[in-house]
């Protein structure tokens, strides 16, 4: 790790303006992800600007919204009676994800920009181009079982890792940010970018962007949700694959439906097409292999990750199937 | 049943327990040394090759580093003359000399090491350094190469060895049994990964006499291996291990970021030390080899089986030879008239693997304890029952009778326990909710060895007696069974004893590891407490007349006194006698080796293990629910510290089993998975209660206390139990570990 | 057959390869907020390093386990170097460094997180306990105390991390079940194994009802 400056910012505008200084300036926020990739030498900010005290933790309803500070950390997320009332879908999601300690540790925002955990990406001895552009795709020809099946590109093969940002995606969420164009709303959807030919951005947040928080606008799904992670280890392991379904379900017909996928691609992959096969549906075994098979198209397996082509299927047809109490 | 007391009750608190919880027992990097500093090794980035240069301009530039250390300007040790190592490796070859020359063996070798004053500018600067090569063309594919296994050196040169061919009877009879099959397994590369990072602190105290901190399992060997390389008097060098951080086997071999801290402390005139990363566990410290293996098995169609044929090839690296007992289970655990084995290595551009628990065996027995229980599947046979049927009751290849064996109460009671009679044959037959029930079984044995070593007493003017050994305690609470005994040994409570141990300046004890510690050391202990108690009697007259001219048989040592036993109302302390002799200590210095006697039997530990796992059918996931382990171990000297080793070591084969696994990309020769992000090992959520049973026995031949041994068999036949019962839960077989979620969709 | 191949060490790393060129190039770039205007003269005219030492270390108030320190540290020194190297608190462990195995566990103003993972810096003005921190004296912690009883241990180098894991496992209100103690423990390895003995420990505590 270099040597960096070291600035505490106490306000958002203050954090802003530092970061407009400096373009080697990095915000840090839990840092749990961060402080790794500097150990490693893979990035190297000369000066992190510390924005884990601006008051950006509050958890608040506003009209048909929550709305969740960039700060709030991932565990009080998710300890939050409101948010366990109204998106217990995103609780779900936060405590499958990490171990208790980073959950402590670790910030909306900063989970949300964690970087891949791809092999190739995490070893500078080897090649990468997320982290240095034009050295190639280890991963392409290499150990891909953790890849992606998904919207990846001949430069990446590399997927998102969070679990948190595989909820708010289905959940329709919004992000609010403040830069240097000013206080912009980013559907979360479009928050993650696919590789394609530029692997090295992961985000369509400009250089120099804050993340303010992000708001879920209120559902009706609370009844029936259901966050499935499949990994190598019972807890404190990234996902293979993990599926994030909600459903409005009324007599046993699906009212409203939605999906993601974690675990498979570059970004959070929403399933848009299988959620509007599954409305007007009967809750059934039937119905969920069909969209299931309908959610695979597209996807393509590499030499160690073909499992995952049976595997996604599979662990939505249980997701569903647990979010609809079918089991 | 007596002998199966489920391990509760008020077995003694571990003597250094206390230190461990309060955070006060210091592992090796934890000594301050005054003018400390920071060694950061750097590590090669290809396979194979030579170094062509390493710039360290940048890194000598930074602010705070003392030197750059590579083969370009490391002094020379002295006993590495051209050629030849003198340190005897616990390995056949020549293992790997820091900085010794341009050479790169394997990916991850230390190419230089960085010293500066404090960690984080060591750890920048060693960053900063570069390295060019000159490449050339590595094999690190074990599959690619396999055909290129060599007989192991330490069989051609005596033919006799236990890992030359075997036959007995015909190897290929098994080929003719009414009922056969044959099967392949596949065991990756393995990591210790002791939770504690190598480490260590080297200073020079005077030119010629070094002290090291060194995260090692014998100091005494440690110190042997440092006083060859740098040829200076043993009693020179000092090894300090007072606490270690798991091991598991790491530690049973010198490595060179040892020596190239050394050479960094002599060179800077200061103490350095180095703490390996996490990844450079993976590439510098040993493993688990990558092991191929084969089973041919044959039984007649009542069960009876008529031929075993086992194969084995373990991986090794270009410059040492390490070998282990990967076929020994198949050669006694079953009464097969035809048995035969085939051990080879295969050299590839990697680094040296080293026994890692229940080393070969364990990877052995998952190939033969899974191809019995597919032998039971294709006769129809419950696997409890054929294993009964075919169990040994002498060993048959040596043709000896068993010091001890229990295994069959062991198994009996462990069937019970895990409530095997829920079991289906027909996979697939349970079901608890959703998920697929299965139960397995595998048995484990495990060598009841036992060497030589030395302890030291001193009894005390206060009462206290102090111990002495050399010997490391990586985990087990080696000092506190050595207290036990003790205690039991010298009529003295336990908490008048303390043991101190993990100092070469004690007496000698081998390496902590094979399962041996307590049957070597708890001898010496006992013998120790006999001389001491000679030595007693000697002084007794001196208080009492009446003691004069008495045996040791005569008199009885209890409570800190000596009393004569037909009349125990004469009785004297044993500190009366130190104050009688005007003695401020008594100090008796004893060894002790295994006995001529031992040799007319063949000595084994037994375990074995039963599992329930529940399976997801269409996840995959696999979730171990239930284990019942059972020991033949001999005398267990703590119930509780000894339940623990059982439990661990089934949290090792659950990590065996279902997740370890070091994968390599072949391209770089270069490991992918290389942190405990990516090279899984259990957690909590694991690992369900382990229920232990102990027969508890003694086995006198091996040992004066009864102890056979136990860290090994507490993982030997922990992985097939696991991979038996995911079979049994739904019919699919997997030959190759770990047992991921995506074998099982 | 050979070919020359010259892969950087570490490709990822810095521009700046003095630390010289560093201080010059990060006090131009940034308007200089933290950097004093005497660090770029000092690397300007090649001052002794010993300076640029000096410039380099922001002040930092942390209480210890009860006792307030004020002291001069590089930022990029995280609590687990900080605490270990130089404040001579070895109890907490380094088992990867990062984020990985849970032995570093501190609790910073009284909720566990992972002391290798967090710049020391970045805590500044909080309160730091550790495992030595934990015991009154000879009183050890209850749940020191359980871990003895139930041999939550063996080569007890995961366990000064479990011991402030647990504690707060208990405080967080996750001990309320194997199960659910299982899953919250989940960030602490043990490779030793001891995981049942630890889950027994902690429910006892918990049981015990005592305040943690
Ligand atoms: C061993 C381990 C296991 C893990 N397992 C999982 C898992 O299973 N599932 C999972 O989802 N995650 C997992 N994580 C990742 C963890 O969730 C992330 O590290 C964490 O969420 C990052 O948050 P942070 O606040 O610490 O971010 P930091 O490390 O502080 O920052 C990360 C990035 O975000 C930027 N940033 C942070 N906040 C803002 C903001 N408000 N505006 C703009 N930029 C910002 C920083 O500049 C930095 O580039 C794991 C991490 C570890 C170490
Ligand atoms: S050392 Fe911090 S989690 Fe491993
Ligand atoms: S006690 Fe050794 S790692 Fe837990």
């Amino acid at each position: 790790m270099i040597q960096f400056q070291y600035t505490r910012a106490t306000a958002a505008k203050a954090a802003l303006d530092a970061i407009s200084r400096d373009k080697t300036a990095m915000f840090i926020a839990g840092g749990t992800n961060l402080v790794d990739l500097m150990k490693r030498g893979i990035v190297s900010p000369e000066r992190l600007i510390d924005i884990s005290r601006l008051p950006l933790t509050d958890i608040t309803t506003e009209g048909k919204s929550l709305k969740i500070g960039s700060l709030a950390l991932n565990s009080t997320v998710a300890e939050n009676k409101t948010v366990q009332q109204k998106q217990p879908l995103l609780v779900q999601a936060l405590n499958a994800g990490a171990s208790a300690q980073i959950r402590n540790m670790a910030t909306v925002g900063g989970n949300m920009l964690q970087r891949t955990r791809c092999h190739y990406f995490y070893d500078t001895a080897l090649p990468c181009n997320k982290r240095e552009p034009g050295s190639g795709c280890g991963a392409l020809e290499g150990f891909n079982r953790m890849h992606a099946i998904f919207g990846f590109s001949e430069k990446c093969i590399a997927v998102h890792p969070s679990d948190m940002s595989v909820a708010l995606v289905a959940l329709d969420a919004t992000v609010v940010v403040d830069g240097p164009k000013g206080q912009r709303r980013i559907p979360f959807i479009d928050f993650h970018r696919l590789p394609g030919d530029r692997p090295e951005i992961d985000t369509n947040l400009l250089p120099g962007e804050l993340i303010l928080g992000v708001e879920i606008p209120d559902n009706r799904f609370a009844k029936n949700v259901h966050y499935l992670k499949v990994r190598d280890r019972a807890s404190y392991a990234f996902a293979l694959v993990s599926v994030a379904a909600a459903l409005q379900i009324e007599k046993k017909v699906i009212r409203d439906a939605r999906l993601a996928l974690g675990g498979v691609a570059h970004k959070p992959w929403r399933l848009s097409e299988a959620e509007r096969a599954l409305v007007g549906k009967p809750v059934s075994e039937s119905t969920f292999r069909e969209v299931a098979q309908l959610a695979m198209k597209g996807a393509k397996g590499f030499k160690y990750n073909e499992y995952k082509l049976k595997l996604t299927p599979n662990a939505i047809i249980q997701a569903l199937k647990v979010a609809s109490k079918l089991v | 049943m007596k002998f199966f007391d489920k391990v509760i009750g008020d077995p003694m608190n571990r003597v250094d327990g206390k230190l461990k919880v309060t955070g006060a027992a210091r592992y090796s990097a934890e000594y301050q040394l005054p003018n400390l500093s920071y060694g950061v090794v750097v590590s090669s980035t290809i396979a194979k090759g030579r170094i062509r240069s390493i710039d360290s301009r940048a890194a000598l530039r930074a602010p705070g580093v003392i030197a750059v250390i590579s083969h370009e300007n490391a002094i020379k040790v002295p006993g590495w003359a051209d050629n030849e190592h003198p340190t005897e490796p616990p390995t056949g070859g020549r293992p790997l000399r820091a900085f010794y020359n341009n050479r790169v063996y394997s990916n991850g070798q230390p190419i230089a090491i960085v010293v500066a004053d404090t960690y984080e500018r060591a750890r920048h600067a060693a960053m900063l350094v570069k390295a060019e090569y000159e490449e050339e063309k590595h094999e690190t594919n074990f599959e690619k190469n396999k055909g290129k296994a060599v007989v192991p050196a330490v069989v051609k040169k005596n033919p006799k060895s236990g890992l030359a061919d075997y036959e007995r009877g015909k190897a290929d009879a098994y080929k003719t049994a009414s009922v056969r099959l044959e099967a392949e397994y596949v065991h990756p590369s393995e990591v210790h990964n002791p939770m504690e990072l190598q480490a260590i602190t080297a200073y020079w105290e005077a030119d010629d006499k070094l002290i090291v901190y060194d995260k090692v399992q014998g100091t005494k060997p440690t110190q042997q291996a440092f006083a060859n390389e740098w040829k200076i008097p043993v009693q020179n060098v000092r090894v300090i291990s007072e606490f270690v951080g798991g091991a598991f086997g790491n530690g049973l071999h010198n490595w060179p970021h040892e020596t190239a801290a050394i050479i960094a402390a002599k060179m800077v005139k200061r103490p350095v030390k180095v703490m390996l990363t996490r990844e450079q566990m993976f590439f510098m410290v040993g493993y688990r080899p990558y092991t191929w293996q084969k089973i041919g098995i044959g039984a007649d169609k009542d069960g009876r089986l008529t031929g075993i044929y086992h194969e084995a090839i373990g991986q090794t690296s270009s410059y040492e030879e390490f070998t282990e007992s990967t076929l020994q289970q198949s050669k006694m655990m079953y009464t097969s008239p035809n048995i035969g084995t085939k051990y080879r290595l295969l050299p590839l551009d990697v680094s040296t693997p080293i026994w890692m628990r229940g080393p070969g065996e364990a990877t052995g027995a998952f190939a033969l304890e899974s191809a019995i229980d597919e032998l039971a599947f294709a006769l129809n046979i419950d696997p409890v029952q054929l294993r009964l049927m075919n169990h040994t009751d002498t060993d048959p290849e040596k043709n000896l009778p068993w010091s001890t064996k229990y295994l069959k109460e062991c198994i009996q009671v462990g069937a019970e326990k895990i409530g095997w009679s829920k079991r289906s044959l027909k996979p697939g037959g349970v079901r608890s909710g959703e998920w697929l029930v299965g139960y397995g079984m595998g048995v484990g044995t495990f060598g009841a060895h036992r060497g030589a070593a030395a302890v030291r007493a001193k009894l005390l003017a206060n009462g206290s007696v102090v111990f002495q050994s050399a010997v490391t305690d990586i985990g087990p609470g080696t000092g506190t069974a050595m207290v036990q005994i003790a205690s039991e040994h010298l009529g003295i409570s336990p908490e008048k004893i303390t043991f101190q141990l993990g100092n070469s300046d004690f007496p000698q004890a081998p390496n902590q590891g094979g399962s041996a510690t307590v049957a070597t050391v708890g001898s010496a202990v006992v013998a120790t407490c006999q001389a001491m108690k000679e030595r007693l009697l000697e002084m007794a007259p001196s208080a009492d007349k009446r003691f004069a001219n008495l045996k040791l048989e005569d008199v009885t040592f209890d409570k800190a006194h000596l009393s004569i036993t037909r009349s125990p109302s004469v009785k004297v302390a044993y500190t009366e006698l130190l104050k009688k002799q005007n003695l401020t200590e008594l100090d008796v210095l004893q060894d002790s080796k295994p006995s001529q006697e031992a040799s007319k039997y063949s000595r084994y530990s037994f375990s074995v293990h039963f599992a329930e796992v529940h399976v997801h059918p269409m996840t995959g996931q696999v979730r171990v629910k239930k284990v019942v382990s059972c020991a033949d171990a001999g005398t267990i000297v703590n119930k509780k510290t000894a339940a623990n080793q059982m439990i661990g070591g089934v949290t090792g084969g659950i990590g065996m089993a279902l997740q370890e696994d070091a994968v390599m990309d072949h391209r770089f020769g270069r490991y992918v998975t290389k942190d405990l992000a990516d090279y899984h090992v259990p957690v909590h959520a694991d690992v369900p209660p382990v229920e232990v049973y102990f027969v508890d026995k003694p086995d006198y031949i091996v040992d004066p206390m009864g102890t056979k041994g136990l860290g090994e068999i507490a993982i030997i036949g922990v992985a097939p139990a696991i991979t038996n019962a995911i079979f049994n839960a739904t019919g699919k077989r997997i030959r190759e570990l770990p047992v991921t979620p995506d074998k099982l969709i | 057959m050979s070919k020359i191949n010259s892969r950087d060490q570490q490709s990822g790393e810095s521009k700046s390869d003095s630390r010289r060129d560093f201080l010059k190039q990060s006090a131009v770039l940034t308007g200089a907020v933290l950097t004093p205007s005497i660090a770029l003269k000092a690397a300007e005219a090649q001052w002794d390093e010993k300076l640029a030492e000096a410039l380099e270390k922001i002040p930092l108030k942390l209480e210890v386990n009860g006792v307030s320190k004020s002291l001069m540290v590089e930022p990029r020194v995280t609590l687990l170097d900080l605490l270990r190297e130089q404040l001579n608190l070895t109890g907490t462990k380094k088992g990867c460094d990062y984020g990985q195995c849970g032995a570093c566990t501190v609790h910073v103003n009284g909720t566990r997180v992972l002391s290798c993972l967090t710049l020391a810096v970045m805590q500044d003005g909080r309160k730091v306990t550790t495992i030595e921190g934990l015991a009154e004296g000879d009183q050890l912690h209850p749940m020191q105390e359980a871990f003895l009883k139930h041999d939550g241990f063996q080569c007890g180098y995961c366990t000064p991390g479990q011991i402030m894991s647990a504690i707060a496992c208990i405080r967080e209100g996750h001990a309320d079940s194997e199960e659910e103690i299982r899953e919250y423990m989940s960030g602490n390895i043990c490779r030793c194994g001891a995981y049942p003995n630890i889950v027994n420990a902690i429910v006892e505590v918990k049981k015990g009802g005592k305040k943690v």
